[in-house]
């Protein structure tokens, strides 16, 4: 008998002996079953992003490069300009060209301050989304990216739930969650991100934080920026130069 | 206490954990794909399927292997930073198609406007327009004129298309300026040399050698005829001479060096010197400038000096 092997020859095991005996096996197994992956620190890059709100000019270049680029879906957005728009007693409105050539309109209404803010997913170091994933078809890979794989994913929705700052969709055509990828595709052959490529202003900064003589390093060093929602502890990736109070 | 106590009643048990296991290997097996937590909880292959795709947008540098024309001059101008495929869409069938598959060419003002059109959100050092102000200033009657009627969008700054071609500076508006009359006059540059004509000394020869004297000689002739931080027209002359230009670089401030020029206060400069509200720095200060054009009375249109 495999528990009286077990007892190590003391007799007769109890009750308790016996879930304890299994309590062990089954906490040795969750331990041989957990997956022991790379770090982040095994990658020889680990990408960042960089928005500088005071360049952007509301083009919405971008938009239309990143709809060409990965096939988003009328409707959907993997990257959207938001114009921020302060009238004189405080109030803020927000609104987004979602017209099928992502044109602003001008308004008449007067506003005291107005700002065009580039929003994207922040690839976030703790991103929520990978961790609600209950089929692990979302996950940030070794590069500091976060990912869909869309082939695994079973389309709950649960990440677009979970992400604070609305990036996520599921996309109409395959029923998948889908999202900006920083344009993985073009970044692993040394290509810049559609969006940042597009940007006539220079408004989208992409880089290796890795390395301190990228373009990201330098700007990160020479302005000062702040995150999205820093309070959520998701430690953003997408760092905000000229961001107001009323964005963040 | 028994002395020999059964296990029997255990045995069923250890028989169904034993079988659960040995169905939960075999379930997972089935269900968890291949490569699944090899780098993390994720499918490791789904990373390079991630990769896989082809990008689409090749970048403004492989259009000018071909577009070698276009390139140079859109290297020049303003539109240096707007990639290619802005406007064209992205390349990649282009490219693939070995020019078959044809690029959109985008003649409506909409795909202008999407940038240039006049917000309150955008930065006001960029060009932008409101449409019918702009074709009242400028003098446009038919309100269906297109942007490139006047602008070519690989050369913003060359107005006119005759202009373009001979490569003279922007603030001339027509060839004819200088080219008048049936006869050519030997004594004007040639068309090939017409790069020459950058220098604001061929055609404005006395007003430059009249500047070259005076306080402000160090400033070049663009700082002040090409760019007005202030309007939304980058690129038009001041000839409005707005205090506010000068008070760029007039202005006090604790940022200013040491040999920076000198500093005032506006208005109370002004009232200072009892100037009317509608006074301007050049009403009084032209002399530190240079000698006013005589066609600065006239409407925009030649400049007055043809004659190197």
């Amino acid at each position: 008998m495999s528990e009286q092997r077990g007892g190590g020859g003391c007799g007769p095991m109890d009750r308790r002996q016996v879930l304890r005996m299994i309590a062990g096996g089954g906490g040795l197994l969750l331990v041989g079953c957990y997956p022991r992956g790379k770090g982040p620190e095994a990658a020889e890059h680990y990408w960042g992003y960089a928005v500088d709100t005071t360049r952007c000019i509301g083009c919405c270049a971008c938009m239309r490069a990143c709809r060409a680029e990965n096939d988003v879906p009328r409707g959907s957005y993997r990257t959207w300009v938001e114009r921020y728009r302060i009238a004189a007693d405080g109030e803020v409105s927000v609104d987004v060209a979602l017209d099928d050539d992502h044109v602003f309109a001008p308004v008449s209404t007067p506003s005291v301050k107005a700002l065009f803010v580039p929003k994207l997913c922040n690839h976030c170091e703790k991103s929520v989304c990978s961790q609600v994933c209950p089929v692990g078809a979302t996950y940030r890979t070794a590069d500091g990216v976060v990912l869909v794989d869309h082939k695994h994913c079973v389309g709950c929705g649960y990440c677009v739930q979970a992400c604070p700052y609305g990036t996520r969709f599921i996309n109409p055509v395959d029923h998948t969650a889908d999202k900006c990828t920083l344009c993985y595709h073009r970044i692993t052959r040394g290509l810049q991100p559609a969006c940042v490529q597009a940007c006539p202003k220079q408004a989208r900064i992409f880089g290796d934080l890795k390395d301190p003589r990228s373009s990201i390093n330098t700007i990160l060093r020479q302005r000062r920026y702040r995150l999205l929602r820093p309070d959520l502890g998701t430690h953003p990736k997408c760092y905000y130069i000229g961001l107001d109070r009323e964005v963040v | 206490m028994p002395a020999a106590p059964s296990y029997r009643h255990s045995y069923r048990l250890f028989a169904l954990v034993g079988l659960g296991l040995v169905v939960a290997v075999v379930v997972r097996g089935l269900l968890v794909p291949p490569s699944f937590g090899e780098q993390g909880h994720f499918r490791a292959a789904a990373v390079a399927e991630a990769r896989a795709r082809e990008p689409r947008h090749l970048g403004k540098a492989r259009c000018a292997t071909c577009h070698k024309k276009q390139a140079v001059l859109h290297e020049k101008d303003t539109h240096a930073t707007v990639e290619c495929e802005n406007c064209h869409g992205a390349g990649r069938e282009h490219v693939k198609s070995a020019g078959k598959v044809k690029l959109a060419v985008p003649r409506g003002a909409a795909s202008c406007l999407a940038c240039h059109q006049r917000l309150d959100a955008r930065v006001s050092s960029f060009a932008q327009i409101d449409r019918a102000e702009h074709f009242r200033l400028v003098g446009v009657k038919d309100a269906s004129t297109s942007c490139t009627t006047c602008h070519s969008p690989h050369e913003p700054l060359f107005l006119d298309r005759s202009l373009r071609e001979s490569r003279l500076h922007p603030l001339i508006h027509r060839c004819r300026d200088c080219h008048a009359g049936p006869a050519r006059d030997a004594s004007l540059p040639r068309p090939a040399n017409h790069p020459a004509i950058f220098e604001c000394g061929y055609c404005h020869a006395s007003i430059v050698k009249d500047f070259a004297a005076r306080k402000h000689h160090r400033v070049g002739c663009t700082t002040c005829h090409l760019f007005i931080k202030e309007s939304d027209y980058a690129g038009r002359i001041v000839r409005d001479a707005d205090p506010r230009f000068c008070l760029l670089c007039h202005r006090g401030g604790s940022f200013r060096a040491e040999h920076a020029p000198p500093s005032v206060e506006w208005p109370k400069h002004r009232e200072e010197m009892g100037g009317e509200p509608d006074q301007r720095c050049i009403d009084c200060h032209q002399d530190k400038i240079h000698l006013r054009p005589a066609s600065a009375t006239q409407p925009a249109s030649a400049p007055s000096e043809k004659q190197p």
